[in-house]
């Protein structure tokens, strides 16, 4: 509905400058001002030409920006940048924020209409923040039997397992947060929590409608782990290794797409049941049973559980690029000196920029891959998916082990290449 | 061996109280849950069902309607027979002139006149219009249910043609208060014929792609195939009627089985399959909007190039005194209409028997004893649609 | 107001659009049931694809099943109660049409019974026509008509706080009108 604007009154226009002025500084001294001193007291401070650069150095910096460039390189290489912002979670989610917008998009165009139009001047690029915005402005409504602690933390867990699992993807050569040499293992180990976290929340929420939906996402997910698992051993035959890092290396004459196709395709169909995406959707079944174990999520805890699930959507996503379809390998189409004859020192490394390339260009297809068989199936039924889990998916895994198997006894291929 | 197992039962509930438990005994009622999916879901519309479920089996069903009950029969008989029209087809908005066709048709026999034959044609014409209107509307939605928005989307904009065709030939997208007895309220207007004949010839070609994408989907077939079983005696019994009806093998159309207006002039098939279930009431619908391409098609072609579309009647007309029975196909089923009149210009008693209030019969035969997870394809392969049957 | 006793054996034809029968199938009808109940049953009057009979309540049901098994009508389309208070009666027609049959599936069989407005009672035809159970339901709570043997005799439609009289006999007014 619109409103008429009131009048401007410059003393009303006036008034709200000061209001502004009078917030920023509250901010800036109570927020601000504190930050800097533990910027500058309790964070160790980088050496550069003999001195330790201090924020005022730093400052001073500005005129000559090469000077820049070390303390640059000093933040990109600590384990907080790594984990919180480039292998780690920042990247993560805005690769899931990417989707999300993505997936709205490639839908509508699938279904005969144009999706989010009008936030932001292009094409409804803004939707996300206006959502996000919209999230954070709602109240959220616990029912009234729930279990309060559970009900709280279970999605900040939720969001916080699938972060933990950001930690174990290399993006390109050296670039990992935690090079576990079992990490695989890892991967599967913080897998197996799902269930548990999709069951406490339906639980507290102490309705009918989310203990169906927790009950079928427990069946749906256990089912599936054990598919995923040994379409993953397949692989690990061929690399001889758990290392997600050295996985990626043994592909470098070839993906081993090539040798294990049948388990790559039971590794998709396994995800797809994992992330809980159509067609296997039924612990959010809509039509069945309200939202299933969403139906009480409101406001910013909706918001979180999105974030959470887009973010395990790369993970699983990266999870096949690097098993199956080379990771980071790609032919080198980046030159090996950005600015030619500059002798300094450089934070531009030919082939690690080459590697997120590839990656990122890979993993964007294989989760433009899983986003669309939403536009193309219904929903399927609880017993249908358990049969297909319980028999045919670990029949085909099995097969494919066994032609690997076979290959590697024949001697055609050993652990990292052909023979 | 019972009787062991009641013994040796006894004496350990002795024991366990003898300890100061508390024993719990779990009886068959407390495995059952009850789910009301009630008019706060997004799988019902406006009508609530309570079931009992046994793990994922339903063990109990019990439909309960009338959360839109307005007293639409009971409206009647306080406005004559003109100003009946109007609100007698908010039931059904999408259906809206087949709703207030056969209103039309008992009114006509009760005053004794006689529709021009312009007018009967136009009448025709809209009403096959709004049955492919209600019928993409219903695919779209059953789409929905099993969770395949591509298939909501489809059909929901193929929709838009037809309404708006309706929109020029009537002036409102839904509830168009089009029907009059006497005939149709106004002609049609120019172009009206190429148009229709456009949306309708484009629409078939859509119809094969909605056949290859939704119907022969392998996910779609393992929903609906062998769900819901309703056998063909125990259709008749319950009186279905319908695509409800047609699927479990009968050929019963009232268009073909009494013809009304000109449908005994227009050459078409009643579409039926035998295989009783859910697929087969799914795809019924989707056989009956090709032959509606048809009938139209044939329709605009015998139309009469110029005539009268309406008799003119006083402003009050009153009715001969008697009753009057006329039925007519409606997108859910025969719609009858029933009217008595006292010899007034307000009829005296109007009963109104729709398609839906007569299939909901079957939903609890059908629900009891299957899965939890067929209840939607179940429930809106029914073609019920909640505020028809609420009147 | 209408007085339904002058319809008796009125046989009339109407000048409508549909083709014009010679009512035979009709006809044969009724005489195949009078054969059987001689004047248990009143033809009220035979028209194109409509024929509409009266039976007091006491008989009803046996000719319910003669009209099931041995003329094929197999399923009730509605179940329409209206009120007369003049004549002091509630009417009960059920109307009758047949699937399996094709030579009776264009006719409408209106089985039509009377009972008293004060209290009324009638047997209900449930045992014969399974289709009539949510009719005879919602007749008994919008005009307070008992069916006998009926399960539930119970709130259908209505609200579940409704506490006036039944809404579709002739004494409940709606409001301002």
């Amino acid at each position: 509905m619109a409103t008429a604007p009131k009048e401007f009154r410059f003393g009303n226009f006036v008034g709200s400058l000061v209001w502004l002025i009078f917030w920023i500084i509250v901010i800036v001294s109570l927020v601000g001002l504190p930050l800097i001193f533990i910027l500058l007291f309790y964070i160790p401070l980088p050496y550069s030409n003999g001195e330790v650069i201090t924020p005022y150095l730093f400052l001073s910096m500005i005129v000559d920006p090469t000077r820049t460039v070390p303390i640059i390189k000093f933040l990109i290489h600590t384990d907080f940048f790594r984990a919180a912002i480039f292998p780690g979670f920042a990247y993560a989610a805005l690769i899931a924020a990417a989707t999300i917008f993505v997936e709205r998009k490639f839908l509508a165009k699938m279904q005969l209409r144009t999706g989010p139009l009008y936030a932001g001047k292009i094409e409804g690029i803004l939707q996300l923040m206006a959502d996000g915005l919209k999230l954070i402005s709602k109240e959220i409504i616990a029912p009234s039997g729930a279990d309060k602690p559970i009900f709280w933390s279970t999605p900040i867990i939720f969001v916080a397992t699938a972060a933990a699992l950001t930690a174990l993807i290399p993006v390109a050569p050296g670039w990992v947060v935690s090079d576990l040499d079992v990490g695989l293992l890892a991967i599967f180990a913080i897998l197996g929590f799902f269930p548990l976290i999709a069951l406490l929340f339906s639980w507290s929420s102490n309705s009918k409608y989310p203990f169906i939906g927790g009950l079928r996402a427990l069946h749906q997910m256990i089912a599936f782990e054990i598919p995923f698992i040994l379409s993953a051993l397949s692989i690990v035959l061929l690399s001889a290794s758990l290392n997600l890092t050295d996985i990626v290396e043994a592909q470098d004459s070839f993906w081993f797409f090539a040798i294990a196709p049948l388990s790559a395709f039971v590794f998709y169909i396994s995800s797809l049941a994992e992330l809980e995406r159509v067609p296997f959707d039924l612990p959010e079944a809509e039509s069945e049973i309200v939202a299933g174990w969403l139906t009480e999520t409101s406001g910013m805890i909706y918001g979180l559980i999105q974030l959470g699930t887009y973010v395990k959507l790369y993970v699983l996503a990266a999870l096949f690029v690097i098993l199956f379809m080379g990771g980071w390998m790609g032919p080198q189409i980046f030159p090996q000196e950005l600015i030619p004859g500059y002798s300094g020192e450089k934070i531009y490394n030919a082939t690690v920029v080459n590697g997120i390339f590839w990656f990122t260009i890979k993993t964007f297809g294989i989760i433009m891959l899983i986003l669309l068989p939403r536009g193309i199936n219904p929903r399927i039924r609880i017993d249908i998916l358990l049969h297909t889990g319980w028999y045919k998916l670990i029949v085909l895994s099995f097969i494919n082990m066994f032609i690997v198997l076979a290959m590697i006894y024949g001697g055609i291929l050993t652990p990292g290449g052909l023979q | 061996m019972t009787n062991n197992y009641n013994e040796s039962l006894e004496s350990k509930l002795k024991e366990t109280t003898k300890l100061g438990l508390d024993v719990v005994k779990e009886s068959t009622e407390d495995r059952l849950m009850t789910l009301s999916v009630g008019p706060q879901h997004p799988g019902s519309g406006h009508f609530r069902f309570t079931i009992k479920v046994d793990g994922d089996y339903i063990v109990y069903c019990d439909p309960d309607p009338g959360y839109v009950h307005r007293g639409e029969e009971k409206m009647c008989e306080y406005r004559n027979y003109i100003q009946n029209i109007p609100h007698l087809e908010r039931p059904v908005i999408h259906d809206s002139t087949n709703i207030t066709y056969s209103y039309s048709l008992a009114v006509e026999e009760l005053l004794g006149i006689e529709v021009p034959r312009r007018g009967q044609f136009i009448r025709a014409i809209a009403s096959e219009l709004n049955r492919l209107v209600y019928t993409l509307y219903w695919l779209a939605i059953y789409g929905i249910f099993l969770g395949h928005s591509t298939m909501f989307m489809w059909p929901a904009g193929d929709r838009e043609l037809f309404i708006d065709l309706l929109a020029a030939l009537t002036g409102a997208r839904v509830t168009h208060a089009f029907n009059i007895p006497g005939g149709v309220r106004n002609d049609i207007p120019e172009g009206f014929k190429n148009k229709c004949l456009e949306y309708v010839n484009y629409f078939e070609k859509r119809l094969k792609a909605y056949e290859d994408i939704f119907y022969n989907n392998p996910l779609f077939r393992q929903r609906t195939e062998n769900v819901g079983i309703l056998l063909k005696e125990d259709a008749i019994n319950l009186g279905v009627t319908g695509s409800v009806l047609r699927a479990s093998g009968v050929a019963h159309d009232v268009r073909k089985v009494e013809p009304y207006d000109v449908y005994n002039e227009i050459d078409f098939k009643v579409q039926y399959m035998k295989t009783c279930d859910s697929f087969a009431r799914a795809y019924v619908p989707f056989l009956d909007m090709r032959e509606s391409c048809n009938i139209i098609r044939q329709l605009l072609d015998k139309m009469p190039e110029s005539g009268e579309v309406r008799l003119k009647l006083q402003s009050n007309p009153k009715g001969r005194i008697g009753e009057a029975y006329k039925r007519v196909e409606s997108g859910r089923g025969a719609l009858s209409y029933y009217i008595v009149s006292d010899g007034s210009s307000k009829p005296y008693r109007v009963k109104i028997s729709v398609g839906s209030f007569r299939n909901i019969l079957a939903l609890p035969h059908l629900l009891v004893g299957s899965r939890l997870g067929d209840m939607p394809s179940i429930y809106w392969a029914l073609n019920y649609w909640p505020v028809e049957a609420d009147r | 107001m209408r007085d339904i006793n002058n319809d008796i054996n009125e046989s009339s034809s109407t000048d409508l659009n549909i083709v014009q029968s010679d009512l035979e199938i009709e006809n044969s009808l009724y005489s195949k049931l009078s054969s059987k109940f001689n004047d248990k049953v009143q033809l009220i009057y035979t028209k194109p694809n409509r024929i509409k009979i009266y039976v007091k309540p006491e008989h009803i049901v046996e000719v319910a099943f003669f009209l099931k098994a041995k003329l094929g009508l197999d399923h009730a389309e509605s179940v329409c109660g209206t009120d007369y208070p003049n004549e002091n009666v509630i009417e009960v027609i059920y109307h009758l049409n047949s699937y399996a049959n094709e030579e009776l599936s264009h006719i409408i069989f209106a089985l039509s019974t009377k009972t008293d407005r004060d209290s009324s009672y009638l047997p209900s035809l449930l045992p014969v026509f399974k289709s009539v159970e949510y009719h005879e339901r919602e007749t008994y709570e919008m005009l307070g008509v008992y069916f006998q043997g009926h399960p539930r005799n119970e709130r259908f439609l209505l609200p579940e706080d409704w506490a006036d009289i039944p809404p579709l006999k002739k004494d409940f007014r709606i409001k301002g009108r």
